[in-house]
């Protein structure tokens, strides 16, 4: 399993550098001319040319481009134009918010739809599955951030139950983690409900039955244990919803996080903040598709094996 | 205690589908004796595996519904049992083994799990202690104690169907319902996978309801024979009986219809038609469609079973003509 | 032998075409039949707009006696900071989301049956090829892509079109891809080439139909999330930018306003659930009407 983990990761390397070539060059295409925002405006144009010289901007595009690579091992990606602050902590003070509230939202959204899906699945074809369904088709059909925008009229600045922007708090967290997290609940719904109708429908559920096991037993044990294979998988490719969504909730509610910082990055024209947070974004959701591939390989022994013999 | 491990009484099973009706078993009556293995042939549609799940109340109901009759049990009706008793019952008293071993068991758990947890269900014991257990069964069925910790992927289809027998036999059931249990396999593995099965039933002292459509295997495993057709036994005796006195036109045909290797060359004598839509049955006689012999009688009436000598019986109103002989039987 | 039987049997069942069986499966959903009526009105709203309302006067004027008016008669869903009527901008704004989640969709599909077609088929270095650029495109999210590339070309409709079909393009080649490989493998596939078919001919006979289901409810899926994305995009300001009336830009305008006249953001985030409602419908429709087995 080790190596198999280890490969993975070597792998992931080429894509990495292919991904980060592409939105760099993209990016410096926009252009972008650091000097302008160094140096006092009445600098001559001989001044600026030697900064530029210094700092390495007339570079040809590849060496610039490794020495830019080569800094983000040592943690140097650049200075924001705008707040002057170094890129690479910037984005990783602000992660921390982020993963925060991906994750709340995730386990929000664990315990409300996968009990739901179930039962859909056990009821299916009668008003409890027809009311699951169509409360899951309303979910996925809704654009989170007119959600959260919703959320925040009802709950916020109508009943003043809970505050509408910041993050002072586990108050503040919960507005944009249901957000987030009740349009990923309608979908992994969904994907259960299908998946137990998949797994009810096998032979291996009557040789249960057969046994003498309970209908709970039968249920949990034999058959979601087989319907988190699917389910996992249908979740993980979905994991970049997850991050559009963190960084829609974040724009509605204010909350300090990678999304937000992404954004306000890109209307204020902050090329070095952009993009050295979207590379680093890829880089985070590499390695969260390797932890979903590892979680999956844990649920079904067939893959697990596949992989611990070959390593 | 009863004779018999086994009583079916006029069952009658439906399936209420959208398109209408299926009714499945119309009337069934066998009984299985103690230590005793029960042969029950019929083609494929014929509601053999049906009548399997309805000794274990697993009818899967919607669309299934058992309409009426009894099934008893070492003399307890199974049919009125509450879902506890069922439970209870399932596994411990009764154990099934499927057709298809390459998807009866559960693909993320071990074997060894799954034969543990039979045992862990009906027994009072530790988990360590089934899991030992467990590892005895597998030993029993021919298979290294060591392979408990693997997953049935990593198993044959004959290893498999011997890990369902294991599964099946764990709590000492007095009654095993095997469904077709060697139709999937390699012929070689066939005649092992029955030798096993033989050898522990009789070492147990279990009986067994053999579900086949193989005449051969019948004729190497089974005390008893009985012929359905149509959701209805045609004939029942025993298996002396039924190969050697063959009573029933549908198992005349059945016995014609296989290839003899003396008379090599001979054309094969298929059974002409098919078998009748169970959404549409016939009035009479479920086979008088097809039957040779058939009268006009036949087909208003349908024949009750009448009994013909030792254990045997046949549902055949041909009878009612005292002269009446199928050609098999008239060419001595 | 006896073959009468079997055809007074046959003769029972009246023959049907795959098309029609869906289509005929397909009407009996309600949900689908909603869906799809609905989705036919918006086209017809979409393309009508253009004569109903004048561009500068309607959409895009600022007519300050009638700001901020709540929903009325006059104006049935409210007027904005402008004055500019909100329903008339919500009619005229679906052509934004119904043209760039079709097209998207549209260039993506194009692109990715190709480029999966290939790719299963061939395998090799094709096929790595096709899933190396594929790996990329999964490692960065959708928003990203749009970033990057309105980053170069600004914030029109058209690069917010092409960041969408990028990724459509993915999804299907994947699609595709997989169902081309899991059909080549079939034996239906090897008796046809036994046969004598061509190459060209088994792939246009046999595979691609077979590949159709899964893609057609795809694309109505994906309609619907291209939509959902593209005004997700135009709200963080990275996509079709005010006064265009896309109603994710119309969000984002209205928010600042939230408090006092918070009809600027309920119709057009409404608008936007009901479109992608109805084509949903519709591809949970087609899914059941294409698998029926699936339901049962």
């Amino acid at each position: 399993m080790i190596r198999y983990i280890l490969k993975r990761l070597l792998y992931m390397i080429p894509t990495i550098l292919l991904t980060s070539l592409l939105i760099f060059w993209a990016m410096d295409l926009t252009g972008g001319d650091p000097v302008q925002t160094i140096l006092p405006e009445n600098a001559t144009v001989e001044q600026q040319e030697a900064l530029r010289e210094s700092m390495g901007l007339n570079d040809p595009f590849f060496v610039r481009y490794f020495r830019y690579m080569g800094g983000i091992v040592t943690g140097d990606m650049g200075t924001s134009y705008v707040t002057k602050l170094d890129v690479f902590g910037t984005f990783m003070n602000r992660l921390p918010m982020t993963l925060a509230l991906g994750g709340t939202a995730l386990i929000i959204s664990v315990i409300i739809s996968i009990p739901l899906g179930i039962w859909t699945a056990i009821n299916q074809n009668t008003w409890k599955d027809t009311l699951g369904m169509v409360l899951a088709l309303f979910g996925v059909s809704m654009p989170n951030f007119w959600l959260g925008l919703m959320l925040m009229l009802l709950f916020s600045l109508q009943l003043h139950w809970l505050p509408s922007g910041g993050s002072d708090g586990i108050k503040y967290l919960v507005l944009p983690a249901l957000t987030v997290g009740l349009g990923l609940a309608a979908l992994i719904t969904r994907t259960t409900r299908s998946a137990m109708l998949d797994v009810i429908r096998q032979d291996y559920m009557t040789t249960a039955k057969a046994k003498g096991a309970s209908r709970h037993r039968v249920l949990y044990t034999h058959a979601l244990r087989n319907a988190m294979i699917p389910i996992v998988t249908a979740v993980g490719m979905q994991f970049s919803l997850v991050m559009t969504g963190s960084a829609l909730a974040e724009t509605v509610f204010s909350w300090p996080g990678i999304g937000l910082l992404i954004v306000q990055s890109i209307a204020k024209r902050d090329t070095p903040m952009v993009t050295g947070s979207i590379i680093l974004c890829c880089i985070l959701m590499a390695l969260i598709n390797l932890l979903v591939d590892i979680i999956y390989a844990y649920c079904d022994p067939r893959i697990k094996a596949q992989y611990s013999r070959k390593g | 205690m009863s004779e018999n491990i086994l009583e079916v009484k006029d069952l009658v099973v439906h399936f209420e589908t959208d398109d209408g009706v299926v009714k499945a078993i119309n009337g069934l009556n066998f009984t299985i004796g103690r230590e005793k293995t029960l042969g029950l042939v019929g083609e494929t549609g014929a509601g053999k595996t049906t009548t399997a799940l309805s000794i274990l109340n697993l009818v899967p109901d919607p669309p299934g519904k058992i309409k009426s009759g009894s099934i008893l049990l070492d003399g307890r009706d199974v049919l009125q049992m509450s879902d506890k008793e069922l439970e209870q019952m399932r596994g411990n008293d009764v154990a099934m083994i499927f057709q298809d071993p390459m998807t009866a068991l559960n693909p993320v758990m071990t074997v060894g799990d799954q034969i543990a947890e039979s045992i862990q269900l009906h027994q009072f014991v530790s988990s360590k202690e089934a899991f030992e257990k467990a590892k005895e069964m597998l030993q029993m069925v021919g298979i290294a104690e060591s392979r408990a910790y693997d997953y049935p992927h990593q198993f044959s289809g004959g290893m498999r169907q011997r890990v369902v027998i294991a599964i099946a036999l764990a709590c000492e059931p007095k009654l095993l319902l095997s469904d077709e249990p060697t139709t999937a396999l390699d012929v070689t593995i066939q005649a092992q996978v029955l030798e096993l099965m033989k050898d522990l039933i009789r070492k147990r002292h279990m009986s067994m309801l053999l579900i086949t459509h193989d005449l051969g295997v019948v004729a190497e495993s089974c005390d008893d024979v009985a012929v359905m057709y149509a959701g209805k036994i045609v004939e029942i005796g025993s298996a002396d009986e039924v190969f050697n006195q063959t009573r029933h036109p549908y198992t005349e045909g059945l016995f014609n219809s296989l290839p003899n290797l003396r008379e090599r060359g001979e054309e094969l004598i298929p059974i002409k038609g098919l078998m009748p839509d169970p959404m549409n049955l016939p009035e009479g006689c479920s086979f008088a469609p097809r039957c040779p012999y058939a009268t006009e009688a036949c087909e208003k009436q349908p024949p009750e079973l009448r009994h013909m000598g030792g254990t045997h019986y046949v549902a055949c109103d041909a009878y009612n003509d005292p002269d009446f002989c199928l050609r098999r039987n008239s060419h001595g | 032998m006896e073959n009468t039987n079997k055809t007074s049997d046959i003769k029972q069942f009246k023959g049907r075409s795959l098309g029609q069986e869906t289509w005929r499966r397909l009407l009996k959903n309600r949900g689908a039949v909603v869906g799809m009526i609905f989705m036919i009105l918006l086209v017809i709203v979409a393309i009508l707009a253009e004569f109903i309302y004048n561009y500068d006067t309607d959409i895009v004027a600022q007519n300050s006696k009638a700001i901020f008016a709540s929903p009325s008669a006059a104006h049935i869903f409210g007027t904005d900071q402008f004055g500019r009527d909100i329903f008339a901008r919500i009619l005229y704004g679906a052509r934004y989301s119904l043209l760039i989640g079709v097209g998207s969709v549209a260039f993506g599909l194009v692109v990715g049956m190709i480029l999966g077609a290939l790719a299963g088929f061939y395998g090799g270095v094709i096929d790595n090829l096709v899933m190396r650029a594929n790996d990329i495109l999964y490692a960065i999210p959708n928003i990203m892509i749009a970033v990057v590339i309105v980053s170069l070309l600004g914030t029109t409709p058209f690069s917010l079109l092409l960041a969408l079909s990028i990724s459509a393009a993915s999804s299907f080649a994947r699609i595709v891809r997989a169902a081309v490989m899991q059909i080549r493998g079939q034996e239906y596939i090897e008796s046809a080439y036994a046969m004598g078919l061509p190459t060209w001919k088994v792939i246009l006979k046999h595979i691609i139909p077979n590949c159709l289901s899964p893609i057609i409810v795809q694309v109505t899926l994906a309609i619907g999330s291209n939509i959902i994305a593209a005004s997700s995009l135009s709200f963080l300001g990275v996509g079709v930018a005010p006064p265009m009336p896309e109603w994710g830009a119309m969000l984002s305008d209205g928010r600042p306003y939230i408090r006092s006249a918070p009809w600027l953001c309920i119709f057009p985030g409404l608008a936007i659930m009901v479109t992608v409602l109805a084509l949903n419908l519709m591809g949970d429709g087609l899914r059941d009407a294409l698998d029926p087995k699936l339901k049962k």
